[in-house]
């Protein structure tokens, strides 16, 4: 009896480590300062729409940006940010490289209303979370007697995020972040389908959000 | 007894989920957008905004509706606000009292609308085709010009046919927006006329005996070229 039952937790941790996803992530910066971010001052982050198969959902950047704050870091809402500078950061208007934005940020009205917004630093995410492969089959089947799933179904998942931050007073690049994340999901057909499923995106999104609050150190106000 | 109770939950069950699963879609878009960051021209322009505009209601296909007249004449009144200093809301040509003022009849000429099951991408598309007739006063054709506005959702997943293109739409509409303001005064007709109503409204300043039927206020017309 002992040994069934340690045979059944044996399987079960391997079921469940097979559920970890594997995350990589290249971080580059021009120096190994940390970004200094003075009282007062806010981070956004942004999501790139740009491109026409795939867009960075606003799920992830939110969960990006609630991983940053709490690290003292003040990150303010993206659609906010969106809305105060309408129609500059949308989609078609949104600033793809540094000579646009310091283009943008020459017009006196945008300037303002970022710095009236506090906002220091933008952070550009770009990426997307898709299915690479997926096997197995599970079919579930109903009738007077009861019901009930049978079979094994198996899918990979990969998340490929990039962040660049760039500073709107020097109107310079701070840094740049690539994570990638992998993982399998299983789901078992006993009866009750029983799934085992990897958190990629999620692992994706704890992994870039540290990694960026490690960029930033927040500076105490100043006494008066 | 019992029996034919639970007969008809079951049926009412299976009409609930079968209701979730429909197809069709009508949309009413009741949002408000942000007002534009931009300093408009010193220049004056009259919008028309026809019954057939402020009401139209987009049948992109036999299942689904869009209503987006009002939400399209509250996106252009407020990007219009960022390209022109003084404006002119009307509903027919004849009630324009403005002198000087560039004429714009905007329309709706198609509406487009792409699901997952057409596009084989987890998105839901709208296309947005707005025509805008450009004219002068006396109904001279400055330019006719044509505007695409696209939006799409970030992700299909769990959402409904309805919420989808809701979503999609007012990011079209919004694009529309973004469009007029970036692009707007790139058309050479447009840029040519706007040139000319600065030249003259500088030259009625200049001189000291001009009547007093200027457009523009003194600061306005200082201001130069502002807009992107």
């Amino acid at each position: 009896m002992k040994s069934s039952s340690k045979l059944i937790a044996i399987l079960f941790s391997i079921v469940l480590a097979g559920c970890a996803a594997t995350t990589t992530i290249d971080e580059y910066r021009p120096t190994g300062e940390p970004i200094e971010l003075n009282a007062g001052e806010k981070v956004v982050v942004l999501g790139r729409r740009d491109a026409g198969h795939y867009e960075t959902d606003r799920e992830f950047i939110g969960c990006v940006g609630k991983r940053m704050t709490g690290a003292d870091i003040g990150v303010l809402p993206e659609q906010v940010f969106i809305d105060a500078i309408y129609p500059w950061f949308e989609p078609r208007t949104a600033p793809k490289g540094l000579p646009r934005l310091k283009r943008l940020m020459q017009d006196a009205s945008i300037k303002a209303e970022v710095d009236k917004l506090d906002v220091r630093y933008l952070v550009w995410l770009d990426g997307s979370t898709e299915t690479l492969d997926s096997g197995g089959s599970i079919s579930c089947a109903i009738g007077p007697g009861g019901g009930g799933c049978f079979g094994f179904a198996q899918w990979d998942k990969l998340s490929v995020y990039e962040a660049i931050v760039w500073d709107l007073q020097d109107l310079t690049e701070k840094g740049r972040l690539r994570v990638d994340s992998e993982g399998t999901s299983y789901l078992i057909g006993a009866v009750a389908p029983i799934p085992f499923l990897t958190p990629v995106k999620s692992d994706a999104c704890s992994s870039l959000g540290n990694q960026l609050k490690g960029f930033f150190t927040t500076q105490p106000a100043s006494p008066e | 007894m019992i029996m034919i109770k639970m007969n008809r939950f079951a049926a009412i069950i299976i009409l609930v989920i079968l209701s979730g699963c429909s197809s069709s879609a009508s949309v009413q878009l009741t949002n408000d957008f942000p007002q534009v960051l931009a300093k408009p021209k010193p220049l004056s322009a009259a919008i028309v905004f026809e019954p057939s505009f402020a009401t139209y209601v987009a049948k992109p296909n036999a299942k689904t509706m869009i209503d987006i007249g009002a939400a399209q004449v509250r996106l252009l009144r407020n990007a219009f606000t960022g390209l022109f200093s003084k404006l002119e809301f009307v509903t027919s040509r004849e009630e324009i009292t403005s002198d000087n003022a560039m004429v714009i009849i905007p329309s709706v000429r198609e509406v487009q609308v792409s699901t997952p099951s057409d596009n084989y991408l987890n998105v839901f598309e709208v296309w947005i085709k707005y025509n805008l007739d450009l004219e002068t006063v006396d109904g001279e054709a400055i330019d006719s010009w044509f505007m695409p506005a696209y939006g799409k959702t970030p992700d299909a997943f769990m959402a409904s046919k309805g919420g989808a293109i809701e979503e999609a739409s007012i990011i079209a509409l919004r694009d529309a927006g973004a469009k007029l303001m970036l692009d707007f005064y790139r058309i050479p007709a447009v840029n040519n006329w706007a040139a000319q109503e600065l030249k003259r409204s500088q030259q009625l300043q200049a001189t000291p005996s001009a009547p007093a039927d200027s457009q523009t206020s003194p600061q306005q017309a200082n201001s130069g070229e502002a807009s992107k």
